[in-house]
């Protein structure tokens, strides 16, 4: 590029980048997997591997204390209740106790008592036993002679009544006497007792052969709502009679003391005989009343006691001692044992809930779980800060090694552009700085600008683009265009602007130059002279610009030497623009009309209009370079190429073509330039092509020379005139002389001639053609491309 | 993704091939090729030419020693990274490799449409140039079968050319081929040297690279005793 162009005098290199590309490849080798995988155990499976650990243990060690505490929990229930069982047995002990040992007491008495006081020792004994024992209902006293005694409470349960079993006149009797509790009598009465026999009694018959205490069933008085059942004892008198005394208890009492003990917080306590029928508990006189006050019919009901029926049930399987089992999702704990000193089959039946006594181990257990869940919150807030603390540790190594490769990217720039021959050489293109510039900083398109005219105009020394690799410039710009970029620059400090459109001092730059492109951002470098700011280097979208500041810095000194050296070497040249300079304009004046054209066979003038020609025909004919070594090979040269013009003028002329036009080491023979369509054109192109080929075959090898030249042929529209002013120079565009040159540049060897599809359709019938194949263009699209050979 | 700025852009580090795999010798080779070298490599036989540019590739087995191409250990890498890395060789040879099932234009375009997310028309465009360059009036279309020998050369020099390769390895494309092939070639060759990549230039006999002296790095011969440099004047 030259250093005092002005203007805009673009142009374009395709030189490629030093870098080895690639942000367009897809995968990158360097990049391993296992690094990957690496990091993604060492970053989440290991901490999240710990945690779900940590929370593993919690949870193992709280079912483990969990089952534990349980586990003891039940048998302290079991003990608990095994406690409140004794306790019971104990109660019914006592409560029975005095009906058993008073009979044994009452019967000693009775046996040593001489028969006429038998009557006062029972009389006594019943009616202190009455008033000191309140679930003593009442005692007889019966001998096998059928004599029968007995004394009971009043109905209203204060006062006595003794009545005797008498006959008088025959007629058997009941002979009441009431007494209070002082032993006062207040009355008597005789009720008949027709049929009455003791001896046929049950507390009667129970004791024969027997000498321990006997019971009756339990039997109900539903006048007096009274449960009661009778322990009778069979002795003999020292008067030598058979006496049985029975002792009558109510076990009212008994389902009262059960009905208020509690078993645990919500547990209670039954008494069941060995045919499982109820004897006392709770609810008892309901239970008589639903039975009909038969106490046969008085058994375990699972609709109304549950518990108790699934308890009994459990231990008519696995007998006495305490069970566990679940029921309606509740667990209950029973415990079944035997009543002692009380009748024979006697069964008290406890239950209560577990939660009664493990509700604590419950609490015990939720407190451990949220205890455990405060423990896997905190784990996952500390496995999370491991995470995030490892992956920014990462990410800071990633971040070293990206920087250590950035250093040692800069370092191989700044050795690219320090072995750049004739770096500071004004003549030569600087195009390594802009490069190396857009390379490091990644920037869309670098470019070094110079101060000219003491600051009235800037030009661009050199644009790089990064992506499409091509590199520009030449382009001029004035201080009117960019006054705030100018003031910028001139002010030597460094201006970054992340979007260029809205910034005032750049929205002119960005409308004229970045907007191209489309790029947004913008960073100036101004460029430091000895006498002042130079220039300036210019990124666009240079993402990494933050950090390879002194990088850029480098270069910007290093484009300020060469910028000096430029604005040296331009001199005064560039202090003022051309048309401003004295007698400029005398250079400018009108030479003499040149002696030559670049027509060999000149167009006939005036004879034919400029426009659009359907059917032209182009032959284009390139020749290679030639070598030559000496003046006596020049001239030898030219003479064959004047020999070779002169064939090919004769041989135009002969073919009636319209133009040839020489442009360096080609040459365009054209035909049928005219608006009306010349389908004779390509017939006398081909011919003509045929004749110079052997015509130039001949004079080359006269020569000692190989064929160096190729013909391309193409057939269609164009477009064309007489340019320029007298002489007038024709001249021929579109894509039909495109494709002549096309075919000539792609020819197999020397000397073909190479033809379009289009050719090979008109002439087919005339000439023979070797198919070459198909070929795709851009612009042009798929065609076959031929090589004629000779006509036929 | 520049993988390597510094250093040897091949370097085969006292590699023994296997004898098996390769007909190579098993002698140690030893060479570095640095970014915008051109190696000239004299090989009488067209097929153990072709091992070592295999060798250079990475597709011989060692027995011993290394080949590194940027740095990196051909016998260290995955088969997604081997691939990516063979992506950025260029490569001409005498062992037939056009696919039969595929025209010549996608044999040409499918290695930069394997390795690269460039857009189909950039690469189209340039396998035009290329072509262009190489004396082809455009892209070819035809499978490889239907083309002529001097034209499958000259596609298989805008093969070897397509993209930015790192390594060219060249199997003596300018044996038996028009002379017009020359200019293009060299051109081509010293364009993609100017970028930094580096070149080894596989010929049976010294007349084909003569022209071309002054911008060879070295001279080597790859003969029954191993790879041995040649002092050239």
């Amino acid at each position: 590029m030259s250093a005092c162009s002005v203007g805009v005098g673009i142009y374009e290199q395709s030189f490629r980048g030093k870098r080895g590309v690639s942000s367009e490849e897809i995968v990158d080798p360097t990049v391993q997997n296992d690094a990957s995988v690496r990091r993604v155990l060492l970053h989440l499976v290991l901490p999240f591997g710990a945690l779900i650990l940590v929370v593993g243990s919690i949870a193992a060690i709280g079912l483990h204390s969990y089952r534990s505490t349980r586990a003891g929990v039940v048998a302290l229930t079991h003990e608990l209740l095994g406690a409140v069982q004794r306790n019971i047995s104990q109660e019914v002990s006592d409560y029975i106790m005095p009906a058993v040992a008073g009979n044994t007491i009452a019967s000693g008495m009775i046996a040593h008592a001489p028969t006429q006081v038998v009557d006062r020792v029972f009389n006594s004994y019943g009616a202190a036993m009455l008033q000191s024992v309140p679930q003593l209902q009442s005692f007889y006293l019966g001998d096998e002679e059928g004599h029968f005694r007995l004394i009971t409470r009043g109905p209203d349960g204060t006062n006595q009544e003794r009545t005797t079993f008498e006959v008088h006149d025959g007629k058997q009797v009941y002979h009441r006497e009431f007494f209070t509790d002082d032993g006062v009598k207040t009355g008597e009465e005789y009720t008949d007792a027709t049929g009455y026999d003791p001896r046929k009694r049950p507390w009667y018959t129970d004791t024969e052969d027997q000498t321990d205490t006997q019971w009756t069933q339990p039997y109900l008085f539903p006048a007096s709502r009274q449960f009661v059942m009778t322990s009778s004892l069979r002795f003999q008198g020292a008067n030598g009679h058979t006496y049985v005394f029975a002792t009558n208890i109510s076990l009212n009492e008994l389902s009262t003391f059960l009905d208020h003990l509690k078993v645990g917080k919500t547990g209670n306590a039954i008494i069941l005989d060995s045919k499982g029928r109820v004897i006392a508990g709770r609810n008892i006189m309901q239970q008589a009343e639903a039975a009909g006050w038969d106490s046969e019919k008085m058994v375990l009901d699972p609709k109304t006691h549950p518990v108790f029926a699934r308890g009994y049930d459990h231990y008519r399987v696995r007998g006495f001692g305490p069970h566990s089992f679940e029921l309606n999702n509740k667990r209950y704990v029973t415990i079944a044992s035997p009543l002692k000193n009380s009748a024979k089959g006697w069964i008290l039946l406890l239950s209560a809930p577990e939660n009664d006594f493990a509700s604590f181990a419950r609490q015990s257990s939720q407190q451990s779980l949220q205890f455990a869940g405060i423990i896997i919150v905190f784990s996952l807030v500390l496995a999370g800060f491991l995470v995030r603390q490892v992956r920014r540790s990462e990410r800071m190594a990633r971040k070293l090694t990206q920087q250590g490769m950035q250093i040692a990217h800069e370092s191989a720039a700044v050795q690219q552009v320090a072995s750049t021959p004739s770096l500071f050489d004004p003549t030569a293109e600087p195009l390594v700085l802009t490069e190396q510039l857009a390379h490091v900083t990644n920037a869309r398109r670098a470019s070094i600008w110079r101060l000219l005219y003491d600051g009235a105009a800037i030009i661009c020394e050199d644009s790089y683009d990064q992506k499409e690799d091509t590199h520009s410039g030449g382009f001029e710009m004035s201080r009117t265009e960019l006054g705030g970029l100018f003031s910028s620059i001139e002010s030597g400090d460094v201006l970054n602007v992340p979007n260029a459109a809205t910034d005032e001092r750049t929205t002119q730059f960005e409308r004229l130059v970045m907007r191209e492109l489309g790029t947004h951002m913008l960073a100036v470098y101004p460029i430091q002279g000895p006498k002042g700011i130079v220039g300036a280097v210019v990124l666009e979208d240079a993402a990494m610009v933050p950090h390879v500041v002194y990088f850029v810095s480098l270069m910007a000194s290093i484009a300020g030497i060469r910028l000096v050296e430029t604005g040296q070497d331009a001199g005064g040249a560039l202090t003022l623009p051309a048309d401003e300079v004295p007698g400029a304009m005398a250079i400018a004046a009108p030479r003499a009309e040149p002696s030559f054209d670049n027509m060999l066979v000149r167009a006939p003038g005036g004879a034919v209009s400029s426009g659009i020609y359907p059917s032209v025909a182009v032959l284009v004919i390139t020749f290679s370079d030639p070598v030559v070594d000496g003046e006596t090979q020049t001239h030898a040269l030219l003479d064959l190429i004047n020999q070779l013009a002169t064939d090919v003028q004769r041989i135009s002329r002969e073919r009636g073509l319209f133009a040839v036009e020489v442009a360096g080491h080609r040459m365009i023979c054209m035909a049928g330039c005219t608006q009306e369509e010349d389908p004779t054109a390509i017939i006398r192109v081909a011919d003509a092509a045929l004749t110079m080929r052997e015509t130039f075959m001949a004079a080359l090898a006269a020569a000692d020379l190989e064929p160096v030249f190729a013909m391309g042929l193409d057939y269609g529209a164009a477009f064309g005139g007489a340019v320029g002013e007298e002489p007038k120079v024709f001249n021929l565009w579109g894509q039909t002389v495109s494709l002549a040159e096309l075919m000539a540049q792609g020819v197999t060897e020397g000397g073909t001639i190479q033809v379009t599809d289009r050719v090979y359709q008109a002439l087919r019938d005339r000439y023979l053609f070797r198919s070459r194949g198909t070929f795709y263009a851009p612009h042009l699209g798929l065609g076959r491309a031929y090589v004629l050979a000779a006509r036929r | 993704m520049e993988t390597r700025t510094v250093g040897p852009l091949l370097e085969l580090n006292k590699a023994v091939p296997s004898f098996e795999e390769s007909g190579l010798p098993p002698l140690p080779f030893s060479m570095k090729l640095m970014p915008g070298d051109c190696v000239v490599v004299e090989a009488r036989s067209a097929s153990r030419a072709t091992m070592f540019a295999d060798l250079c590739c990475g597709l011989v087995p060692l027995e011993e020693g290394a080949v590194k191409f940027m740095g990196l250990d051909w016998a260290e890498l995955h088969d997604r990274e081997l691939n990516a890395l063979r992506g950025r060789i260029g490569r001409m040879t005498r062992r037939p490799s056009w696919p039969e099932f595929l025209n010549t234009h996608l044999a040409i375009t499918l290695q930069q449409l394997h390795h690269t997310n460039r857009p189909l028309d950039e690469v189209v465009a340039e396998a035009a140039r290329l072509g262009e360059l190489f004396g082809l009036p455009g892209l070819p279309v035809l499978p490889p079968s239907r083309l002529s020998d001097v034209d499958l050369l000259r596609a298989g020099c805008v093969r070897a050319f397509m993209g930015r390769p790192r390594l060219l390895l060249l199997e003596d494309p300018l044996e038996a081929s028009p002379v017009d092939l020359l200019n293009p070639f060299l051109s081509a060759i010293t364009e993609a040297r100017d970028r930094g990549a580096g070149v080894i230039w596989l010929v049976r006999g010294n007349a084909v690279w003569q022209g071309y002296r002054q911008g060879i790095t070295s001279l080597w011969r790859l003969a029954d005793d191993g790879l041995v440099e040649v002092r050239t004047a």
